[in-house]
């Protein structure tokens, strides 16, 4: 019926003309399906009901401790290095003599990829944890972007490396010695440091990188998705809303750990050990290096060679 | 209710539910199909702590806010107040003074009131003898009680003695004409009152003056045109005076599935505000469409009567004006008239409705009779009418043309000037009283008809004998006559009207007897100037005369619960022609099969022979949405309304949809008798018991699995479209009104 | 110190998303986003079912707030929590925070991803000029500065939905729990001046 319309539709189009002039009588015909999200589902009541047990630890950790302690870490970590440095100063390694071919082309470039995403994520990362300081707005917002562009490319990286290095990475009894020591940078001295293919301090940072990396995948899905089915989330008495923030909590505790050991990373590669970034470029090792730092893996080299 | 106490509309209006102690719903649901008056309601649970008891098939947003709510079997409500009689006779909680004084015809309802135990009343109805019992007592106890229904009462094949049931009930209790009581009847829609005053129907010239010579005569001097000009209208003088087919079967015209009786078939169709899917049974409205020479639909949008046929020829759709691009009155579900202002000019190339009309008529060269009408003015003095002037100004004069011609529901007081004035200062009314305020002291909001002459205050209530005539009192309206089986029709002394001159009941007022009843002598000039009787008398000299005497113009005679010119002469229960209980059939047969109802031979007992309730066992109900209205084609083309109800569905107990193996959101199959089905997606909802299944009305587009979106014209195409309900309600009218039975049904469900 | 406060009664709601929709038309919202949302709870359930109007609460100590990175929200004088949308980076920590799920992000930004936030303002803009157009087209409308009420409780049909200072909204309920039982009370009608002749 023409005349038979709602009288709240009339007063609603009566506003609809006074704030926006011409009211288009007939859009474009498209079906407008109900957004539908969880978040407005009877949910929202039991929510506001359960905000407690996830709400107001999300609210506490976020006011109080995540910005603190992202900063308290990473200059943490800085200084220490930087204390190192000057105290202990770089390790260097002999140029001379053989040297071993140990990481092959698609090795290097898997690593350079993860590389990529890392010099992406983490800055970008802390763009938004700091986000006042810089200003808010389109660059924080682009950074946001970048930080899921970054995802992206670290999810590209993140199974051949798996996959590639799960073997030389499972824990030996080297580690437990390598850590004792604390991989000898401690010392001035050049001392032999027990370690197969890999230390563990770069056995620590791969399975952050890769398992962390994992979760905080997943986590960031979650956030940037918001939205999902999960029956699995009523038998834990969680809602929607509550996967979101533990989410959020995880990342961010994750986010300091990939960070700081991601500077440590950086730290060993350019500055701790001079020179141990070309091996990287070409692949190749050199025995000097290899022999006091990796000192399993050396007599398995040159096992290998005597053959 | 017309044919109960005089005039067939809501009693009360809704502010006054405020005072009720007590609310009973029939059928109803204005929590979601009348929000705003739902507040009173709410309020007066607040503030009267007044009982809310809703009395429904399933368990609706005004069943949420009851205090009691009976889960009641489609169209068994005449066994439901037959329980709440017995039990009120039983313990005499009827109002002995009411009906003695104001009431014929009681006896036989409490005869057969006598017959429905509530052990019989449970094993019909379905509500347990505790649950009866229980709302009996809170609504018969607490005065005044007020008694709402809509279309969960009407739309049955017992439709007509479902709504005089309900009036039967409050006159026991005596909470007619009174604050907080009534029968209030909720229309559906905006000006549904109007039109029905309008009577844009088939069976009565504007105003319920039926189709007698007498009225056409009347009329034609109303209109200002010859009434033999009008009769030449007509193939033949005897469809001057019969009934014409109606909204819920013109497609019999068509298609004639049962055989018609008119002068010939149905050629063409003009749709001007009416919903087409809206009605029972859209599978033969299809084919009639199919069928017919020519469609024309004036509408702002694309109606669904130009969709679902799949004519490629003769549609045709005239781009309408809204509400907000026209001016006018409107009027109320509590005959309160309304002015409405225009807000916009018609946009782009539509026309307002009377444009339309007035280009059609000039078209058929019928222009000048069309509007002479609103030239006329009458003379008072002489009684007659005059041509004042060459121009008429819209929409004023035909504004004026209404209040000046339609003295059976008087509208006289209805003039332009007075509407616009209280339009203009709402805020100086009461929202629980109506009345004005300040300058417009004396007044009721909108002038609820009847309003008797130019300065009357409107009735708000209707049939209150304890107000002055001039305050909005009344009697019961004489219009049966004056005796029946040798009772008295007249009200009994204790009815007399506050201040009246006239003890007691008295006749309606001719210009025979008024000298006589009024006790006055008239002037050979208003003799002169006076019509036959009150509702033909343009002197108004009547009215005037009666309002001098302080009484109203109609009489003040009884109330009837014995309707003798029905086929049952008081409400009898016959279940529905499909019913899930088939062994009650017995008891309570349907009627006979019917001749030339409204130009249709009407089935009844030969659908009613075959069993339907095996392979279709379950009850189907329809019903509204908050979001939507009427066929949904203005809400579905809203984007934002559209979100909040996307996609037809239906709900569907869990219960039920597991043992069909259907699943919350998946696509189900509905199948009534006789062939038509809807695919729908299914919602679970507990608000259905696993008996029954609910269906919205608001979506059409596609048909019976088949999408239609072909046939709308580019960019018409609203955001959502669906099946009609309507598709499977089936076979089933009213044995009066030809309202078709769209609220007790069958159907199955089926996985898709 | 006036504070705005927002106060839903679910005895009278009865979910006729008249809210809803009004605030989306006042405020243009597209589609997806539902600044405020009747939520029904145990529906179809016999004397349990009942509805609230949920929206942005508009906190005293608005966590939204307290919780975001960029500090894009500000408290006005009358407690109105609003945003900036030119800050805003569409994080979702408000989300999280929030109690209420009032914080809402359009799928608008790069690749079809969230956007900056979206969420009710009270009808009171954002940061941007009063009445000018970039405030209605990120924000929506500005009724408080036109002295109106918010959309969503004029509109309200059984007024469950009350808006104002919290002092007045605590009146109004107030009153209407002590008129519980004690009638309804009509204007007294004169009628000293009524019909004549």
């Amino acid at each position: 019926m023409k005349k038979a319309i709602l009288f709240s539709l009339m007063t609603l189009s009566l506003f609809a003309r006074e704030f926006f002039g011409k009211v288009p009588l007939v859009e474009k015909a498209t079906v407008v399906h109900n957004s539908g999200s969880l978040l407005n589902s009877p949910e929202l009541l039991h929510n506001i009901l359960h905000y407690q047990t996830w709400g107001e630890l999300f609210v506490y950790l976020q006011v109080h401790w995540f910005r603190i302690l992202f900063f308290g870490i990473t200059l943490g970590v800085l200084v220490v290095f930087f204390l190192h440095y000057i105290i202990i100063g770089p390790k260097k390694f002999s140029k001379d003599g053989k040297s071993f071919y140990v990481y092959s082309v698609f090795k290097r470039i898997v690593h350079w990829v993860a590389a990529l995403a890392f010099v992406i994520i983490i800055p970008t990362g802390f763009m938004m944890i700091f986000g006042k300081e810089f200003g808010g707005g389109e660059l924080v917002l682009t950074a946001r972007y970048l930080h899921s562009i970054g995802t992206v490319i670290f999810i590209v990286a993140i199974i051949p490396m798996f996959l590639m290095w799960l073997i030389p990475m499972l824990p030996t009894f080297d580690d437990i010695k390598w850590l004792f020591i604390a991989g000898g940078y401690l010392t001035k001295k050049k001392v032999v440091v027990p370690a197969g293919e890999f230390n563990a301090g770069q056995k620590l940072w791969f399975w952050l990188a890769v398992l962390g990396g994992f979760v905080l995948i997943v986590s960031g899905a979650i956030m940037y998705f918001e939205d999902f089915d999960l029956t699995i989330l009523r038998s834990l008495n969680m809602d929607q809303i509550d996967l979101l923030r533990v989410a959020a909590i995880v990342h961010n505790f994750l986010g300091m750990a990939v960070t700081a050991l991601f500077i440590t990373h950086l730290y060993m590669s350019l500055f701790a050990i001079k020179g141990s970034l070309g091996s990287m470029k070409d692949g190749y090792k050199h025995e000097d290096e290899v022999k006091y730092m990796h000192s399993s893996f050396y007599k398995k080299l040159i096992g290998r060679q005597a053959k | 209710m017309a044919n109960t106490w005089g005039y067939g509309a809501m009693t009360n209006h809704l502010g006054d539910i405020q005072n009720a102690k007590a609310i009973i719903v029939f059928g109803a649901n204005p929590a979601v199909n009348h929000p705003v008056g739902f507040k009173n309601f709410l309020k007066a649970k607040e503030q009267n702590n007044a009982q809310l008891i809703v009395v429904d098939p399933r368990y609706t947003k005004t069943a949420a806010k009851a205090d009691m709510y009976a889960h009641i079997r489609p169209g068994t409500d005449i066994p439901f107040m037959y329980g709440m009689l017995h039990i009120i006779f039983k313990n005499g909680w009827e109002d002995k003074g009411f009906i003695k004084n104001r009431v014929y015809g009681m006896d036989d309802v409490i005869k057969e009131a006598k017959k429905w135990t509530p052990e019989k009343v449970a094993n019909v109805t379905g509500v347990s003898t505790e649950m009866l019992y229980q709302i009996t007592r809170a609504y018969a106890t607490r005065k005044p009680g007020t008694l709402i229904w809509a279309m969960g009462l009407t739309q049955h094949s017992i439709g007509s003695s479902n709504t005089r049931m309900a009036p039967i009930l409050q006159l026991a209790l005596g909470n007619m004409g009174v604050a907080g009581g009534g029968c209030n009847i909720l229309r559906g829609h905006d000006n549904v009152q109007g039109a029905t005053d309008m009577c844009c129907l088939s069976h009565s010239l504007p105003g319920y003056y039926g189709l007698s010579d007498g009225s056409w005569k009347y009329f034609a001097k109303q209109w200002g045109v010859d009434y033999n000009w009008l009769k030449g209208r007509f193939k033949a003088k005897k469809w001057m005076n019969a009934k014409g087919f109606t909204l819920s079967r013109w497609y019999e015209g068509v298609i004639k599935e049962d055989p018609i009786h008119s002068s010939s078939p149905i050629k063409a169709v003009w749709i001007q505000g009416n919903g087409i899917t809206t009605i029972s049974r859209t599978a033969s409205v299809q084919k009639a469409l199919d069928k017919i020479d020519l469609i024309v639909v004036a509408e702002p949008f694309a109606n669904e009567a130009a969709i679902i046929t799949n004519k490629k020829d003769g549609v045709y759709i005239l781009p309408t004006a809204t509400q907000f691009e026209n001016e006018g009155m409107v009027t109320a579900t509590n005959r309160s008239s309304q002015w409405r202002s225009k807000v916009v000019d018609p946009m782009y190339e539509s026309k307002t409705d009377q444009d339309i009309m007035f280009t059609f008529a000039k078209k058929f060269g019928f222009y000048n009779e069309f509007v002479a009408g609103m030239k006329l003015r009458a003379n008072k003095a002489k009684g007659t009418l005059e041509k004042v002037k060459d121009t008429f100004k819209w929409p004023e004069d035909g504004v004026d043309e209404i209040a000046r011609a339609i003295k059976t529901i008087g509208l006289t007081g209805w003039t332009a000037k007075r509407l616009k004035k209280h339009q203009e200062n709402w805020q100086m009314f009461d929202e629980v009283t109506l009345a004005g305020m300040g300058p417009m002291r004396g007044e009721y909001y909108g002038l609820p008809w009847p309003c008797w002459t130019t300065k009357h205050s409107g009735s708000p209530i209707l049939y209150d004998v304890n107000l002055t005539v001039h305050q909005g009192g009344m009697g019961f309206r004489n219009r049966f006559g004056l005796v029946h089986d040798g009772v008295s029709q007249l009200a009994g002394d204790g009815a007399t009207i506050k201040g009246a001159s006239v003890e007691g009941g008295y006749p309606e007022l001719h210009k025979d007897n008024i000298e006589k009843v009024l006790n006055i002598t008239l002037t050979p000039a208003q003799k002169e100037a006076m019509g036959k009787n009150w509702k033909v008398d343009i002197s108004d000299e009547i009215a005037e005369l009666a309002l001098k005497a302080g009484v109203a113009p109609y009489g003040n005679a009884k109330a009837r619960a014995n309707v003798w010119t029905f086929p049952d002469k008081i409400p009898m229960h016959r279940e529905p022609l499909h019913t899930p209980r088939y062994d009650l059939i017995k008891e309570y047969p349907t009627y006979k099969d019917q001749k030339d109802k409204y130009r249709v031979d009407t089935r009844y007992a030969s659908v009613q022979k075959t069993d339907y309730s095996k392979e279709f066992p379950l009850n189907l109900v329809t019903g509204r949405v908050n979001t939507h209205s009427g066929a949904g084609i203005i809400e579905r083309s809203s984007k934002y309304l559209n979100k909040h109800n996307p996609e037809m569905y239906c709900s569907i107990n869990p219960n039920l949809a597991l043992e069909h193996g259907i699943k919350d959101g998946a696509m189900m199959w509905i199948h009534a008798p006789g062939g038509p089905k809807v695919k729908v997606r299914a919602r679970y909802s507990y608000s259905v018991s696993d008996d029954r299944i609910f269906l919205p009305i608001h979506w059409a587009g596609i048909m019976q699995g088949v999408n239609l979106s072909e046939n709308y014209p580019e960019g018409t195409k609203p955001y959502s479209i669906g099946e009609s309900a309507n598709t499977v309600t089936n076979y089933g009218y009213d044995i009066v009104t030809q309202i078709p039975e769209t609220k007790a049904g069958l159907c199955r469900v089926e996985k898709a | 110190m006036a504070r705005m406060k927002f106060y839903c009664d679910e005895k009278r709601c009865i979910e006729c998303e008249g809210c809803t929709v009004a605030c989306e038309e006042a405020n243009q919202l597209p589609v997806g986003i539902s600044r405020r949302k009747v939520v029904t709870v145990n529906e179809g359930m016999e004397g349990k079912e009942f509805s609230v109007s949920v929206a942005c609460m508009h906190c005293t100590d608005a966590p939204c707030e307290q919780v975001c990175p960029v500090e894009c929200f500000y408290i006005r004088a009358d407690g109105i929590v609003l945003h900036n949308k030119e800050i805003c980076i569409g994080c979702g920590y408000c989300l999280y925070a929030c109690p209420f799920g009032a914080p809402q992000f359009p799928k608008d930004g790069a690749f079809g991803t969230r956007g900056v936030m979206d969420k009710c303002t009270m009808c009171a803009g954002g940061p941007e000029p009063t009445f000018s157009d970039k405030e209605r087209e990120l924000y929506g409308a500005n009724r408080i500065a036109e002295g109106r009420v918010p959309m969503c409780a004029a509109i309200c049909s059984t007024n469950a939905l009350v808006v104002g200072d919290a002092e007045e909204v605590a009146d109004i309920y107030r009153k209407r729990v002590f008129s519980v039982g004690k009638g309804v009370i009509g204007v007294p009608y004169g009628w000293s001046t009524a019909y004549k002749g």
